[in-house]
């Protein structure tokens, strides 16, 4: 039952990632046989390299936004966790943004961010917040920020969408009761619903980790990891060294890195989610 | 069951023996089989719209070799390396690669190319053709990798229109009077200079000021320099006070263009593949409003095309026969025709200028420039790593000249960087510099 | 009166809701609008300022593309791939997911390597999965670029949730009537899971579809490539015509957004089907 599924992750997870171990102790071009490095690859990695350092922030700082984006999205769901008129259209509307390409994300936010002809900067210049257009993907500190932007965008519908089906499970005789126990509305969402929301939350958190490496498609077109190294991701940095620089021997190495890196903080979420994520999501 | 679960039932039953059944037929087309002709594959890089000339080669390539036959496969430049890495790795390299630049020199120095030495030496009727710098352009180690396909190189655009308007008369001759041309020529949305930045495009700037990248011996970074940090400054001034289009700095290819293009710019260093996207969006582009002329001291810099034959084909032979079709004689003329570019053979480019002579005379102009001072090329270094090296490079400087980073930390955190990379064992051919 | 002051506080509070859903619509639409605009009136770069209303709307650019780009062509590739990979998602998720919610001996360990499998950006995965891919003989096929894709470990969990959630009771008497297993989970499983299928798949439709990077390394034929590659290709092109790249976008999206509209009935349908259950 399990095999057919359980054989494709073996193949196309598992097995790369094996290949992914052992080239990280090899020195490899492309055109002759692989020779035994040690952790030359690991020193490298540690000791010399200033934009993987960049790169590892630049991530960090992408994940830290997500909480910002489940936030706004668990707002939008409780907003909508109520009978309201055209709440199918508003679902629809916040969820529309997630089946687009993130490559036509990508471009038409390059355009809204654009100093000249962007709508952003036409925004902020006319209502007085700036005095000068900003060159949002040309800055090294604003880069970072509009691909964020991009992704939230992108995103939200979904957190909106997983954090609504986990509220419209908690029975609401749950909330009545409470509410006649005498509970207020802040004490009811405290207590009752934010711990049933444990699971919706923790599935939010997966999602977003696994769509940070969805930024790919974001940082490639919107700035190429630019300017510098300034929107450069683990996982924009990670392709360049293998497909650009022909690297695929360093490239490993830092694979296992952000491996290794990504396991950590999944299992911290596991850990504030109570434990046992296999069978926590859902009911 | 109820209706929609049924229907939801019988859809999904559905879809899932249309699948079956394309699953069937689609495997039993698509899979690699060696049928015959043999198949030879050209990589290309970013060379799209070239199908009518490239079956005028492939037609002539069947008749050459009955039972061969020759496919081409396009990727933009972005991904061309990705495709050919997968490629090598797979050990499906493909027989025929076409490169920009100096990715080449990276899968020379590899073993991943084939030496030509022995053909160009064999077929000696068909290397005369070609410009003896040119071949040269392609040796790493002693050995020759490639044959040029087309080539272009940086000169310097100008806007005549705007000269006139600030009183300039002639194109400037030193990077002083650059600069100085650049401060009478800026105004209100207009700029003085703009240069394009990838691939070393904007290296003049440092080669006029005695700026070297590396060592003669190419071991180990040069360019920290007072020399250096000054032109740094200068730029990062100029750039800030808007004399030079900060687009020099953070554009690729269609900005920077574009910009010039618009007429706001007075002088672009650019390469002269540039031209024709220009006047293809810019009606006011003429012979009497744009000048062309060698950027001060004559330097530029290459960004050729070649086209290399992997080490691992099976049909070094054939590919050879094909690379020739596609550089000489009525295929190459083709070729130019089409691109409204030289290519590197002498012979084709005599009768180019005849047939740009007829058609497109700006072009005349700027073929001019592209093969005087052929000794003055620079930013061609022979180092495999080269683009380790320019994404090492280009980073800090376009961060200090943009003001984010003093110039002299920048110039210090490159050294630092790529004498780490030069101090990898291999990468250096012994008649490097 | 008591139920009145409710009633209107519900009131206040219903339109308090639509003050913030409102502007937090128009901003997710924005970008969609401004894509649109822009490819009905084809502004240049570097026109400015930006204008709000489309200033001459016409159809130029979408004939352009149409005639410049196979976009039938790419159109069915990406249809094909994205139907495989949905079809292999239902079934092979499904399938794993009931595994699960049966339980078996070293299931932990299944779930902890599955888990940890999704930390495994797909981008280091790809020349081990080209090389895969090769020994299998799909390469430059669709299902070929389908095969990847086709199962997602978040969807697993997804059905082993909703699966877990069937009275074991009624499976043991299916059981007990003789079905194999695979009808227990055809007739009984899915038709009460409708939100976790819907869910799967929107999911692996979405997935699929944008997939980029998979199907630049195996399309090697013009013929075989997925619409993300021509929007990719076409991008390199025409850079300039910004008119004809935003075309290329809306047309692109066109499918998408179509069959997602079409789904996401039965989506928010089963979620909310689900969701008045409990």
């Amino acid at each position: 039952m399990l095999a057919p599924a359980l054989a494709i992750f073996i193949a196309y997870r598992l097995a790369p990632l094996f290949w992914n171990m052992v080239l990280s102790v090899q020195h490899w071009s492309m055109f002759q046989a692989p020779t035994f490095a040690g952790l030359y690859h690991y020193r490298e990695l540690f000791l010399y390299d200033d934009t993987l350092r960049q790169s590892f922030e630049n991530t960090l700082i992408y994940l830290a936004s997500s909480p910002i984006a489940i936030a706004i999205a668990f707002a939008l769901a409780l907003l909508l966790d109520r009978p309201l008129r055209a709440r199918g259209l508003y679902r629809a509307i916040f969820f529309i943004s997630y089946p687009v390409m993130t490559v036509v994300v990508a471009v038409i936010w390059q355009w809204l961010f654009h100093e000249k002809v962007g709508l952003v900067n036409h925004v902020l210049l006319s209502t007085g917040i700036v005095g000068k257009p900003l060159h949002f993907l040309q800055d090294d500190q604003l880069a970072l920020g509009a691909v964020i932007v991009a992704s939230m965008w992108q995103v939200i519908g979904l957190y909106m969408i997983i954090l609504l089906t986990g509220l419209q499970s908690i029975p609401a005789t749950l909330k009545q009761a409470a509410a006649s126990d005498g509970a207020g509305p802040w004490q009811r969402f405290r207590h009752i619903t934010l711990p049933l929301m444990r699971p919706s939350i923790f599935l939010c958190v997966v999602v977003a980790i696994v769509n940070s490496f969805a930024a790919f498609d974001l940082v490639y077109v919107m700035t190429d990891g630019g300017p510098g190294h300034a929107s450069e991701m683990m996982i924009t940095y990670i392709y360049d060294v293998a497909f650009s620089l022909g690297r695929f021997d360093y490239a490993a190495a830092l694979t296992i890195f952000n491996f290794a890196f990504f396991m950590m903080l999944a299992w911290f979420a596991n850990r504030m989610a109570g434990g046992d994520a296999g069978g926590g999501d859902g009911r | 069951m109820s209706e929609p679960i049924l229907l939801l039932a019988s859809g999904r039953r559905w879809l899932r023996s249309l699948a079956l059944s394309f699953l069937v037929t689609i495997c039993a087309c698509s899979s690699d089989s060696a049928a015959p002709p043999t198949t030879l594959y050209v990589l290309t890089f970013n060379m799209p719209h070239m199908e009518a000339e490239f079956s005028l080669w492939a037609k002539e390539f069947r008749r050459l070799h009955p039972g061969f036959d020759v496919q081409q496969i396009d990727r933009k430049g972005s991904n061309w390396a990705a495709y050919y890495h997968t490629q090598v790795i797979a050990g499906t390299a493909p027989d025929i690669i076409d490169t920009q630049g100096a990715i080449w020199l990276q899968y020379a120095s590899q073993g991943g190319l084939l030496d030509l030495s022995r053909y160009l030496e064999r077929d000696r009727d068909f290397t005369n053709q070609f410009y003896p710098e040119l071949i040269e352009s392609w040796r790493y180690g002693g050995k020759n990798y490639g044959v040029p396909l087309y080539f272009t190189k940086t000169l310097l655009f100008y806007n005549k229109q705007m000269f006139k308007e600030a009183g300039l008369t002639q194109p400037p001759r030193s990077f002083a009077e650059l600069m100085s041309h650049a401060r009478k020529l800026a105004g209100t949305g207009r700029y003085g200079f703009m240069t394009l930045n990838f691939d070393w495009l904007y290296w003049p700037l440092f080669a006029m000021n005695d700026i070297r990248l590396v060592t003669p011996d190419c071991k180990r970074a040069a360019f920290n320099t007072p020399a250096a940090r000054m032109l740094i400054e200068e730029l990062a001034a100029a750039t800030a006070e808007g004399i030079i289009s900060p687009t020099s700095w953070t554009g690729r290819w269609v900005e920077p263009n574009g910009m010039f293009a618009a007429g706001n710019v007075g002088m672009f260093n650019a390469h002269s593949t540039a031209l024709l996207w220009i006047m293809s969006n810019a009606q006011w582009v003429n012979e009497g409003s744009v000048g062309f002329a060698q950027m001060p001291g004559d330097w530029s810099v290459p960004n050729a095309h070649a086209l290399h034959i992997s080490a691992s084909t099976r049909y070094p032979e054939q590919a050879w026969d094909f690379i020739k079709i596609v550089t000489q004689g009525s295929g190459a003329l083709a070729f130019g025709k089409k691109l409204n570019s030289p290519t590197g053979n002498r012979v084709v480019n005599a009768q180019l200028r005849e047939y740009f002579a007829q058609t497109n005379p700006m072009v005349l102009d700027v073929l001019g420039t592209q093969f005087e001072y052929l000794d003055r090329m620079v930013a061609n270094w022979p180092l495999a790593r080269d683009t380790e090296i320019k994404h090492a490079f280009y980073p800090e400087i376009q961060s200090a000249i943009l003001g984010n980073k003093s110039a002299a930390d920048a110039l210090a955190s490159a050294e630092r960087k790529v004498n780490h990379i030069l101090s990898r064992p291999g990468g250096i051919p012994e008649d490097c510099g | 009166m008591a139920g009145d002051a409710a009633l209107s506080r519900r009131g206040i509070a219903k339109w308090l809701a639509h003050l913030a859903l409102l502007p937090a619509s128009a901003l997710m639409l924005i970008p969609f609008y401004w894509l649109l605009k822009t490819s009905l009136t084809g502004e240049n770069l570097f026109v400015y300022p930006p204008r709000v209303w489309p200033d001459d709307p016409n159809l130029f650019h979408f004939v352009d593309v149409w005639y410049a780009v196979p976009f039938i062509r790419y159109l069915w590739n990406s249809v094909l791939v994205s139907a495989l990979a949905v079809v292999s998602n239902v079934v092979l998720n499904a399938m794993a997911g009931y595994a699960l919610a049966q339980g078996f001996r070293g299931q932990r360990g299944i779930v902890l390597l599955l888990l940890s499998s999704m930390m495994i950006p797909f981008q280091v995965t790809v020349v081990p999965a080209y090389l895969i891919t090769r020994e299998l003989g799909l390469l430059n096929s669709h299902l070929g670029m389908a095969l990847p894709l086709s199962s997602t470990i978040v969807c697993i969990f997804l059905f082993k949730a909703s699966f877990s959630a069937i009275p074991r009771s009624l499976t043991e008497a299916a059981r007990i009537d003789g079905m194999s297993e695979w009808r227990i989970i055809r007739e009984i499983h899915l038709p009460l899971s409708k939100a976790a299928v819907a869910t799967n798949v929107v999911l692996a439709f979405v997935w699929s579809w944008n997939s980029f990077l998979w199907p630049l390394l195996v399309a090697r034929d013009q013929q075989m490539q997925t619409l993300p590659l021509g929007l990719a290709a076409f991008l390199s092109v025409v850079e300039d015509t910004s008119g004809a790249l935003y075309a290329f976008c809306v047309m692109v999206l066109m499918p998408g957004l179509l069959v997602f509209l079409m789904a996401q009935r039965h989506f928010i349908a089963g979620l909310t089907a689900g969701a008045t259950k409990g």
